[in-house]
């Protein structure tokens, strides 16, 4: 069963192997070990050129890292100009508290973690007053319109079905489905166990398809 | 590997490669299976949906400008802190030392600026006299004092062997004006330069003067 949306174009299933996913560094030659070496000495340098103070190393990470930072804030606060606010904000605390780091995890992961902790101290997020509120009501989307994509609706029906999904199980998923990290990247970013990120993940994955697919008929459950 | 339906909910959640390859072959000959993978797979590909990378070309000079402008900041903190970095090659001892030196400095500065300051000169001026000013007051009060110390000695026998009940209280009058005078006198003379003691001073006299003024017309 693929997707159910109110439009024609569902999802093929596409018979894809292990990889359900999206990998984040598809475009690293080599093999994974190779990537995993040059991304971790990168990581290094990013960090000591960041803790001198050198702003090229600011703008490398943002080359490598700007457009997704970008994107995972647009996706958690709904819309380009706070997720642009977002990002900022976080090179400007990475810069403040550089001198904190000490390397007890990756130097982008803990960028990564300052970026989602930012967006949701935003007191303009909309998301977050949405969970105090606690209001399960219609209401107009959050989402600002975007560019179309292959599948507009999908998309917007997949956003707002994020919004009905607790905390972790969101940011999990936009971190491991959309963004590509591993789960042990994602640990380090939300502050919480690998074991605790798969199970969220597929907590996530549960809850998205019972929002997103119509009701199983009682036939099929006794197939 | 051998896997059935039940092992599904496990492998979704965190299966190896092998787990993934056995489901996806029992899945195979089972509909249902089938089904759930489809889905679990489908969900992975529409979360590409929510990936735009679009690239801003403002966006970089604007957080550069913004890491720039807290270097700045940053820089001149430091410079405010490096004025004050000789203090720590001090002993305790002598960072008090210098603590007290300051704090006496400061509340000699701040004296000086309660009695100099521009509101209060004006009032100052009136209440302080000038050395000058003081020497002409004392060599007037002196005069002024002779004067009445003649006009007393006029009125001496009278007011010793007081022939009237109103001599009597003028005599009483004047000694308690003395009184008075003697006190204010010694307080001038602790502050000569309060003109208020002065004043005061000079109504005690001028009172004495009238009083015994009025002894004189009260002579039967």
């Amino acid at each position: 069963m693929g997707l159910a949306l109110p439009w024609k174009a569902r999802i093929s299933s596409l018979p894809r192997e292990r990889g359900t996913r999206v990998e984040p560094f598809e475009h690293l030659a080599g093999g994974p070990d190779a990537a995993a070496v040059d991304a971790t000495s990168e990581d290094a340098a990013l960090a000591a050129g960041c803790r001198s103070g050198d702003l090229r190393a600011y703008e490398r990470l943002y080359a490598t890292h700007g457009a997704r930072m970008k994107n995972l804030a647009r996706n958690v606060l709904g819309n380009s100009v706070d997720a642009e606010d977002a990002v900022q904000e976080t090179f400007l605390k990475v810069q403040r508290s550089i001198t904190s780091f000490r390397g007890q995890s990756s130097f982008v992961t803990w960028t990564y973690r300052i970026l989602i902790n930012t967006c949701y101290d935003a007191p303009r997020s909309r998301l977050r007053k949405k969970e105090v509120a606690n209001d399960d009501s219609e209401e107009t989307p959050r989402m600002e319109p975007r560019a179309p994509g292959a599948h507009p609706t999908l998309r917007m029906a997949l956003e707002r079905a994020l919004e009905k999904l607790t905390r972790h199980q969101r940011d999990v998923f936009l971190l491991n489905e959309v963004e590509g990290f591993r789960h042990a990247e994602i640990a380090g970013m939300l502050e919480m166990t690998e074991t605790a990120s798969k199970n969220a993940l597929f907590q996530a994955k549960k809850n998205l398809r019972l929002m997103l697919e119509p009701p199983r008929s009682s036939a099929a459950e006794t197939r | 590997m051998n896997l059935n339906c039940s092992d599904r909910d496990r492998i979704f959640e965190d299966g190896t490669s092998a787990e993934w390859t056995a489901l996806e072959a029992h899945a195979v000959s089972c509909p249902l299976c089938a089904e759930e993978v489809r889905g679990w797979k489908s969900l992975s590909i529409a979360a590409k949906e929510l990936r735009e990378y679009s690239d801003s070309p403002s966006f970089w000079p604007r957080i550069e400008r913004a890491l720039a402008e807290e270097a700045a900041r940053k820089a001149q903190g430091a410079q405010r802190k490096r004025w004050l970095s000789f203090l720590p090659s001090f002993s305790p001892a002598w960072q008090t030392v210098l603590a007290g030196t300051v704090a006496l400095a400061l509340a000699i500065s701040g004296g000086w600026l309660i009695f100099h300051a521009p509101g209060q000169k004006t009032e100052g001026d009136k209440s302080l006299l000038q050395s000058s000013a003081l020497k002409e007051v004392e060599s007037a009060e002196t005069a002024y004092e002779r004067a009445i110390d003649k006009l007393a000695a006029e009125t001496k026998a009278q007011l010793e062997n007081p022939a009237t009940p109103l001599l009597a209280n003028y005599h009483e009058k004047l000694l308690v004006l003395d009184s008075a005078i003697a006190d204010l006198r010694a307080q001038a003379g602790l502050n000569p330069s309060n003109a208020q003691l002065r004043y005061q001073l000079l109504a005690m006299y001028q009172e004495k003067q009238h009083t015994l003024e009025e002894v004189l017309e009260a002579k039967p």
